[in-house]
């Protein structure tokens, strides 16, 4: 069966691109440490030598978060500020690296090495940088055609949110997450795409994606569900384990610390995985219409 | 509600006087005003129309010319009103949005008209736009132990943006919807130097302060409504020719008499102990019920263990649906409502928190009726700290309000907040007049304020004594008018038999600077030291250093200093935990702007605390409580960790 043979194909060679997993990881550390360092440091003053930490043993104890006070707000400011410094560095990092993941999943690729993964991660960078600019707005369009206006009209400026509101909320919220599916397959096919043209090309980049979507919708679309579902499935299992999490002991946090790394390179690793069957079903697609012009090695 | 038809009700209740017993066999208060009302809801007009007879009784020991009467639905007639001058809103611009109450014809028994002797006045602001107080001038003083009878029908138009008051659609929330009488206070009740009438406007912060009255009231409704109000439902009748039906309530000692009307409501029942108890709310909430009912069993159970007995053997409380969420959150002592919505996790308590408080108003406000516009602390205050208690000791100590894996907060973290993180705290005392608080500070010093210095007082005087006090104050006051300064002097009184002369001769050194000042209140640790002493030093300078204390690590003169940096001065205790292990708990009065204590022979400290327990809940910072030698960073780095770890998957997911 071809999606069970793309998911099996795309497993092997997100396992091969271990490197480039690698690498996402330890910038993403990188980048996120740069931010959440300086706000360390701000508690840090705040708290100063007293005792009172202790009592956020148990968790966050609002009490002692509040009274912060001149800290609160240098860190309020710190942390809005900061997070949307850190939201742009991170798509501008996270476009740069998926050109050079791509490209280390196609099966015609040996093992990148890390210069070569670094080439090929600037060659495309426009290229997917453009590619999610565009399927980013497309969702957030949709976002709204299909949740923000329907669950609006339902509020009525006397009433609130009623019970039709929540319903119609469940039901918009449903929809758009099998369309945020079906975009993502576009955006993949796409970038899977452009790695392996001879010319790569936008605009033409952004076609296929469409038209390899609707054209094999029957494979792509429930291969696509089975990762999307496992990756929510596995972000939400983190979350848990992360957020119920609380050590008490220098060791524990240390633990907790290499736990939650671990689990984060296994998302990057699952989203390779996503990639590579994507682009493993992209080949086969391409095997079996020989008389694709626009597709080619690099 | 089921069709119920008790004939014996209703011969008792038309044959008896206003001053007789129907539910309760003792009648609780003074019986001064006493209300029958015959109206109808018109629900074309967005209207309660119908007849009033009402009285008032001379209880005093002087002659008294005239009375007066709240008009509050007036509030809502034009911009112009106090509330909205207050408020900065509008009633709207059409004419439905609009509230009033109009006047058709107003005599005496004997059939003497009043009309020309009445007029509106403003007392509290001098407002010619406001007309939520009636003067009548009688025609005859009434002298003492006479009783003023009053005839009045009325024409009351419901407000269409409900503010505590109005209808949307066709819910309606009917409150301050009739003349009702203001209290006579004679010189000397409540601190007052002169007899007279205490009525003030409606205003946009407070609206009670009134008799423990009697109320017959008959309410025609279309057929499909739901009926809820404060009193006990005596008779309905069967629907007549034009698809009405008409109820008939009986109320005693309550303090205003409130109701509401939905064909939506579903109504369940339960009891606790002597309390049937009755909840309006819709359909869409079904899931809520339990809930409900739990925090309301809850507080009746508290309130009766640590306060005093709830006399009544009936009470309503609706849920507002989200079309009447304007109404939610309101009391009228045997009839509140709550606040939810249709989906409502069950880690918010915001629904248990909303019922415990308005139901508390049935004991501060209600039983103990206090004067909401002049001491708006005894009302606000005192039932928002016992909600915070309740909440707290029900739904969780450090999780009363939200209790979730991630976020956890207490109900009193919620109110000490409020007050602490606020950057007006010192702008006005905690006495003022509702009216008299500068925009932004009603809620904060009223309610919160207060609560955080009630939990202060607490700290202080212990848990136990604190439920003597209002033991105490319920027993001296219910179902009277008690002032703050009645307030301090059951306090003063407890506290002094309980502990002599330990706290000072009374109180008062405490009241005087949370209640009327304004100062804040904030002890800082500033520094400790350990230092070496020579032996030679040791002997000479403390005699009293026992031997078996010679070891090397206890040869220290150990000092912690402390800073007082707020203006209040509260006795805190102090621990000090040595690196042998010993603690040492000393009390420090608190008054000097500076305080050292010196220790020998426990070796060196290892940090010390200001106020251990967090009893002194005023102080405005617990950070700089305490000081260590060695600072537990733990849980910094683990905040720190988990938020590297969320921003990481969080990236990772909007970037496709």
């Amino acid at each position: 069966m071809k999606i069970f043979k793309s998911l099996g194909s795309g497993a092997q060679r997100a396992f091969k691109s271990w490197k480039g997993v690698l690498i996402i990881w330890l910038i993403s550390l990188l980048l996120v440490s740069l931010f959440v360092i300086p706000m360390k440091g701000i508690l840090r003053t705040g708290f100063g030598s007293s005792t009172i930490t202790e009592t956020l043993r148990s968790g966050i104890n609002i009490d002692v978060i509040s009274d912060l006070e001149q800290y609160f707000s240098s860190l309020i400011s710190y942390l809005s500020s900061g997070f949307f410094l850190l939201i742009f560095l991170g798509i501008l990092i996270n476009s740069f690296l998926a050109g050079g993941l791509f490209s280390s999943l196609k099966k015609s690729s040996g093992r990148l090495s890390t210069p070569e993964f670094f080439r090929t991660s600037a060659r495309f960078f426009w290229y997917f940088l453009g590619m999610y600019l565009m399927i980013a707005l497309i969702i957030i369009v949709f976002a709204f055609l299909i949740v923000g206006l329907p669950v609006g009209l339902t509020v009525k400026p006397d009433t609130g949110a009623g019970t039709i509101t929540y319903i119609i909320g469940i039901i918009s919220v449903s929809i758009f997450s099998i369309v945020e599916v079906i975009l993502l397959l576009v955006a993949d096919y796409a970038r899977a795409w452009l790695v392996s043209a001879e010319k790569p090309a936008f605009f033409k980049a952004l076609g296929f994606g469409f038209s390899e979507t609707f054209r094999h919708f029957g494979s792509s679309f429930p291969m696509m569900l089975i990762i999307m579902v496992l990756i929510v499935l596995f972000g939400w299992m983190a979350a848990k384990i992360i957020g119920i999490w609380k050590p008490g002991t220098g060791g524990g946090v240390f633990l907790l610390f290499v736990v939650s790394q671990i689990l984060f390179f296994i998302k990057v690793l699952l989203k390779a995985w996503r990639y590579g069957s994507v682009t493993s079903l992209m080949e086969t697609n391409k095997s079996e219409v020989p008389s694709d012009p626009s597709v080619g090695t690099s | 509600m089921k069709n119920k038809v008790i004939p014996f009700f209703i011969l008792l209740v038309a044959a008896l006087p206003l001053n007789s017993q129907v539910i309760n066999r003792e009648s609780l208060s003074s019986r001064i005003t006493g209300y029958t009302f015959d109206v109808k809801l018109d629900t074309a007009a967005r209207m309660v129309k119908g007849t009033l007879e009402a009285s008032w009784v001379n209880f005093t020991s002087e002659e008294v010319p005239d009375i007066m009467l709240h008009m509050y639905m007036n509030a809502f007639k034009s911009r112009n009103s106090t509330m909205y001058r207050e408020s900065g809103g509008s009633p709207g611009r059409r004419a439905v949005d609009r509230g009033w109450i109009d006047i058709i014809s107003f005599t005496d028994r004997n059939g003497n008209d009043f009309m020309p002797l009445a007029q509106y006045i403003s007392p509290d602001d001098e407002n010619p736009g406001d007309s939520t107080v009636l003067r009548v001038i009688l025609p005859e003083t009434a002298k003492p132990g006479d009783t003023v009878f009053i005839n009045v029908e009325f024409e009351t138009k419901l407000p269409s943006r409900i503010r505590r008051t109005g209808f949307t659609g066709d819910f309606y929330f009917v409150a301050q919807w009739f003349p009702k009488f203001g209290v006579y206070e004679p010189a000397g009740m409540r601190d007052r130097p002169q007899s007279g009438w205490n009525c003030h406007q409606f205003h946009a912060n407070s609206e009670f302060y009134s008799n423990h009255s009697v109320y017959d009231v008959k309410i025609t409704v279309p057929k499909d409504y739901v009926v809820g109000t404060g009193g006990m439902l005596i008779n309905e009748t069967v629907p007549d020719a034009e698809g009405n039906k008409t109820l008939t309530f009986r109320a005693e000692d309550i303090v205003d008499f409130a109701w509401t009307a939905w064909p939506g409501y579903a109504v369940y029942t339960d009891k606790w102990e002597h309390v049937n108890i009755t909840l309006l709310l819709s359909e869409a909430r079904a899931k809520q019920v339990d809930r409900q009912f739990a925090a309301v069993k809850n507080a009746l159970e508290y309130l009766t263990e640590n306060v005093g007995p709830f006399p009544w053997p009936h009470l309503t409380f609706v849920d507002p649906p989200t079309i009447g969420s304007g109404a939610g959150g309101m009391e009228y002592t045997t009839l509140f409502t709550s606040m939810s919505a249709d989906i409502m996790p069950e880690f918010l308590h915001l629904p248990e928190m909303v019922t415990v408080h308005e139901f508390g108003h049935a004991y501060f406000m209600g039983i103990l009726a206090t004067n909401e516009f002049e001491e708006p602390w005894m009302d606000e205050g005192i039932n928002s700290f016992w909600e915070a208690r309740i909440v707290d000791h029900y739904w969780g100590e450090n999780s009363g309000l939200i209790d979730h894996p991630l976020l956890k907060i207490a109900d009193k973290s919620y109110s000490r907040l409020s007050y602490v993180r606020s950057d007006n705290k010192q702008l006005v005392s905690n006495n003022e007049y509702s009216w008299n608080y500068p925009r932004g500070t009603y809620g904060m010093i009223s309610y919160y304020k207060a609560a955080t210095w009630l939990y202060t007082l607490m700290g202080i005087v212990g848990e136990e004594t604190t439920n003597e006090i209002f033991r105490e104050y319920y027993r001296r006051w219910a179902f009277k008018h008690p002032s703050g300064k009645d307030f301090i002097e059951v306090v003063n009184d407890v506290v002094t038999k309980t502990y002599g002369d330990k706290f000072g001769p009374d109180m008062n050194w405490f009241f005087d600077q949370v209640l009327y000042g304004t100062g804040i209140c904030d002890y800082k640790a500033a520094s400790f030291r350990n230092i070496k002493l020579p032996s030679k030093i040791k002997s000479q300078e403390n005699d009293s250093i026992p031997e078996n204390t010679a070891a090397d690590d206890s040869l220290y003169k150990a000092v912690i200093q402390m800073q007082r940096l707020g203006e209040v001065m509260l006795p805190v205790d102090v621990l000090v935990h040595f690196e042998n292990g010993d603690e040492i708990l000393e009390n420090w009065d608190g008054k000097d702007r500076y305080k050292e204590f010196t220790f020998y022979g426990h070796g060196k400290i290892e940090w010390f605390k200001i106020d251990p327990e967090y009893k002194i809940r005023m102080d405005i910072n617990f950070i700089n409580n305490s000081m260590t030698s060695d600072p537990d960073r733990v849980p910094i780095r683990r905040i720190a960790d988990k938020l590297i770890s969320f921003m990481q998957f969080y990236i990772s997911a909007i970037t496709l």
